[in-house]
């Protein structure tokens, strides 16, 4: 290498970003998923005569798990996690509450909904302990996992059954024409436990550890803490997932399979909604707006007079396409 | 002052299990199979053997994908799903004769493969999701096929051949399928070892960023594995099939998990760069023998599935504290 005097270059300043160009770059993708969402249902409302309250009820309280689940994800996906067994553990709090709320009045349903859920945190706080402690990676914790919990949800219930309260199924997701308390829970756990999560200590420490652990470990964060905080948090969405569906479907139903498709569709929703699956970056919003997008593909496809099994095809291109879209935007940046 | 000396024959003893673990395998292996002959005698019969490797083979295959994908530091979710699309093309297109139908559905393979691997290679998608949207895509090119006058609709007869191959007998205890299933375990053990493609796997898994810098065309490598993965989860579904003696649109999927955990169990670590196949064929007949004990027991469904989640977890953890490998 031959020595050549340095060029006197002065640096640029960096220039201060704008209100707009910051708001662009933060939340530019869950913008561009709220109108992919609103394009949907508008072309949605053009297919039937009457769009009315019966069809938001039956989209919003139809897609309120799958969202639900989503959130769960997406609190996991943000401390640098990702939780296979979400899927799991709502088919096992829809056994648990199906199974105790059968032919119960009001008052022991609400305290049967409050068990389930705090046995949904508990579990899923073991895991993510065990995830901590035994340094496997999460994906092999929580694979495992979701086998145990499907197995635990035979044990509760052996087949279909259970049942519960008609006044708890209208309070969570509305009569038939009720959209009101399905958007109003969503829009109620949104606000009062997102929004103050994500504002307190322990929310900015999960987006740091998610960013990069071992810096959060230098900056005196207990990496292992929050981890396991972030999976009681998914806990907590995953066990309202299986509260919902018990007053959605009014049964319980074991079946791993559910669980399973559940998963695979929490993580599709996480990925369209703009959270990185590195971990440390994203918000609850986009992930349930892309939760409502993909659950309107099908009804979409049955308007259009097409087999509405294309969308199950529909579902996976969109998802890779808009991956690779990802991907593309993010090579650049990568300079390679 | 005290000098912490490390045991030399602990040390020797663990280093062993991580760089052999095909030693500690056999063993298990060798004692659950001794438990299980002991609650059912069948076992201990050539049928009994004949049975264990008939079961094991497909699964063996399909986890020889999830391996040589968990080598560089991915998974492949669309497998059993590729699986039971290739075993349907061979049974619609068993009319035109063996070798076409044979050939549409390795073509199927290769086709998911391309398709996954450009996406996780040049698109640098997460494995995870670009497997997980294959898989998705097909499930609905299956269903639809399948309804009505769709494309697979129709004449869904076995080819022969499958069946010959997948459950007839070779010799003595040994099904026919072992030999297909010794030339797969002989073509990865050597290229994973001896060849410059299956170093580029390992290295690939364990740095990425190094083999960048060292020249390596990342995305050839991706592209490769994602491809032979593909072959091989069509071989095993059409393998699958002739056991079966029918297809289905899901026939395959309760393989996905354990092919995963076979993987896991064998050695292969899902971060990449550590393991190979060697201790997938041992884990595959691990779960198989397993899986047998736990039906002889007459266990219920739930209990077997609570247990083969805490072996798996067990294992993982086991592995990692051997080796000494946290997740990042």
């Amino acid at each position: 290498m031959t020595a050549t005097p340095r060029a006197e270059v002065a640096t640029p300043l960096p220039r201060p970003t704008g209100r707009l160009e910051r708001f662009a770059r933060r939340q530019g993708w869950v913008v561009g998923v709220a109108v992919l969402l609103g394009a949907l249902i508008l072309w949605r409302s053009s297919q039937i005569p009457a769009f009315g309250a019966f069809e938001v009820r039956g989209i919003v309280a139809g897609t309120m798990t799958l969202a639900l689940l989503a959130m769960a994800q997406t609190v996991i996906v943000i401390s640098g996690g990702i939780d296979l067994s979400v899927g799991a553990m709502m088919v096992l709090t829809n056994c648990i509450a199906a199974r105790l709320m059968l032919d119960q009045d009001l008052g022991p349903v609400v305290l049967v909904a409050l068990l389930v859920v705090a046995v949904a945190m508990v579990l899923s706080g073991i895991i993510g302990a065990v995830a901590v402690v035994s340094g496997v990676p999460d994906i092999v914790v929580t694979l495992a996992a979701s086998f145990i919990l499907a197995g635990l949800a035979l044990i509760v219930l052996d087949g279909p059954g259970g049942g519960t309260n008609p006044r708890f199924q209208e309070l969570l997701v509305g009569g038939f024409d009720q959209p009101l308390p399905a958007a109003l829970w969503l829009a109620g756990i949104f606000l009062l436990v997102w929004v103050p999560f994500k504002r307190s200590r322990l929310g900015i420490a999960t987006y740091a550890v998610g960013s990069d652990r071992a810096a959060a470990f230098l900056s005196g964060l207990n990496v292992g803490r929050t981890r396991i905080a972030a999976y009681v948090m998914g806990g907590l969405f995953s066990g309202l997932a299986g509260l919902v569906t018990t007053a959605f479907t009014g049964s319980g139903e074991p079946r791993a399979s559910i669980g399973a498709t559940a998963t695979l569709t929490s993580v599709a929703a996480v990925v369209l909604g703009g959270v990185a699956l590195m971990g440390g970056s994203g918000t609850l919003l986009g992930p349930v707006l892309a939760a409502f997008c993909l659950a309107l593909i099908a009804p979409l496809m049955l308007g259009l007079g097409w087999d509405p099994n294309y969308a199950e095809v529909a579902r996976g291109v969109i998802i890779i396409v808009v991956v690779m879209i990802g991907g593309l935007l993010q090579v650049p940046r990568r300079a390679r | 002052m005290t000098t912490v000396v490390a045991d030399p024959a602990v040390r020797d003893w663990r280093q062993t299990l991580v760089d052999r673990p095909a030693v500690a395998l056999s063993g298990v292996l060798l004692l659950l199979y001794v438990v299980t002959g002991l609650v059912a005698p069948g076992m201990f019969t050539p049928n009994g053997v004949r049975s264990t490797l008939l079961l094991a083979c497909p699964l063996a295959i399909l986890a020889a994908s999830q391996t040589l994908c968990m080598l560089t530091g991915g998974i492949d979710l669309s497998t059993v799903m590729t699986a039971n699309f290739a075993a349907y093309v061979a049974a619609n297109q068993s009319g035109q004769g063996p070798l076409a139908a044979l050939s549409l559905a390795l073509l199927v393979g290769l086709a998911v493969g391309t398709v996954n691997g450009v996406g996780v290679g040049v698109f640098k998608v997460n494995p995870l999701i670009m497997t997980l949207g294959m898989a998705s895509v097909l499930l609905g090119v299956v269903t639809v096929g399948l309804v009505g006058d769709g494309f697979l609709s129709g004449s869904t007869r076995l080819l022969p051949v499958l069946r010959t191959v997948a459950s007839g007998t070779l010799f003595g205890p040994v099904p026919n399928n072992v030999l297909v299933w010794a030339l797969v375990a002989a073509v990865l053990i050597f290229g994973l070892s001896r060849t410059g493609l299956g170093r580029a796997v390992y290295a690939v898994g364990d740095n990425p960023i190094a083999c960048r810098l060292a020249g390596v065309r990342i995305w050839q490598v991706l592209l490769a594995v994602y491809v032979l993965s593909a072959l091989l989860a069509a071989l095993g579904g059409l393998l699958f099939s002739g056991i079966s003696g029918s297809v289905g649109p899901d026939q395959t999927n309760a393989y996905l998990l354990p092919s995963v955990a076979a993987a896991v169990i064998g050695g292969t670590s899902i971060l990449g760069g550590v393991g190979g196949y060697t201790g997938t064929i041992l884990g595959a007949l691990i779960l198989t023998v397993l899986n047998r004990l736990l039906l002889t027991l007459d266990t219920t469904e739930a209990f077997r599935q609570i247990l083969y989640g805490l072996i798996v977890l067990a294992l993982a953890w086991v592995y990692v504290r051997l080796t000494g490998q946290r997740g990042a």
